[in-house]
């Protein structure tokens, strides 16, 4: 399903800054991670008491809302595609 | 207890909020904490720009999504720049054409878009990444208002040893 997706033909007219990427297909939820990414450096740079270590608590960041989010999606799947056709 | 009323007892620094809202992290910089400044400009302007880059300048527009926009505004002149530049080039039509959109109203011309404008989901997520780094750059800002300047710890430091 997964690889159904990106059309790279789409891409070949993109003019980045001034148009919308091309179609991105079902990999649309892959532009969550550089999100999460530049959230949580602002978020750390201005949190935590010291900045020691610094990339080690963004990745932990990055990580745990990754997985977050991940386990809501399957939560959600689940019952879309599972719970209510078995109700 | 006594560190929260020691940081209550701290000057604001609204100095140091309006330049960090003229550059994001600028007000830590001022303030002595380069790196911590570094960090927050890299993580508000990354966000602001792969925005922009990912949906287009479109994503910025202060006359049609106004909401959007007054979040944006948080990252600073950025946001103004793109919403000027998105007027100034594709809504000018200086980049690309312009063509009529089917108008809301039937008795109404029809409006004049921008061919490079979409409604596509790098459009939305776009608006959402420049959404978030105004939202960023306001906690960025606030960190700054109450921030200890580093000469100040230094030479309590100092006082105490």
């Amino acid at each position: 399903m997964i690889l159904a997706i990106v059309d790279p033909i789409s891409f070949l007219g993109w003019i980045p800054f001034l148009q919308p990427a091309g179609a991105l297909g079902n990999l649309w939820w892959l532009l969550m991670f550089p999100l999460i990414l530049g959230i949580s450096i602002a978020y750390r740079a201005t949190h935590d008491a010291s900045i020691d270590q610094f990339w080690q608590r963004v990745f932990m960041f990055v990580s745990k809302s990754i997985l977050a989010m991940g386990s809501l999606a399957l939560v959600i799947y689940l019952f879309v595609y599972w719970v209510i056709p078995n109700l | 207890m006594t560190h929260d009323n020691d940081q209550l007892d701290e000057p604001l620094h609204w100095g140091a909020a309006f330049f960090g809202w003229i550059c994001p992290g600028l007000g830590q910089i001022m303030l002595g904490h380069r790196r911590r400044g570094f960090l927050a400009m890299t993580g508000v302007l990354g966000l602001f720009l792969c925005g922009i880059f990912i949906g287009g300048v479109d994503c910025v527009d202060r006359r049609e999504d106004p909401l959007w926009f007054y979040a944006q505004a948080g990252a600073g002149p950025i946001a103004f720049a793109a919403d000027w530049a998105n007027s100034g080039l594709l809504k000018s039509g200086k980049v690309g054409e312009l063509i009529e959109s089917p108008p809301s109203n039937p008795r109404a011309p029809a409006p004049l878009v921008s061919s490079f404008k979409t409604v596509t989901v790098a459009s939305e997520i776009g608006t959402l990444y420049c959404f978030l780094a105004g939202l960023m750059n306001i906690v960025v800002l606030l960190d700054a208002i109450k921030r200890r300047p580093i000469e100040k710890d230094e030479s309590n430091e100092g006082a105490k040893a």
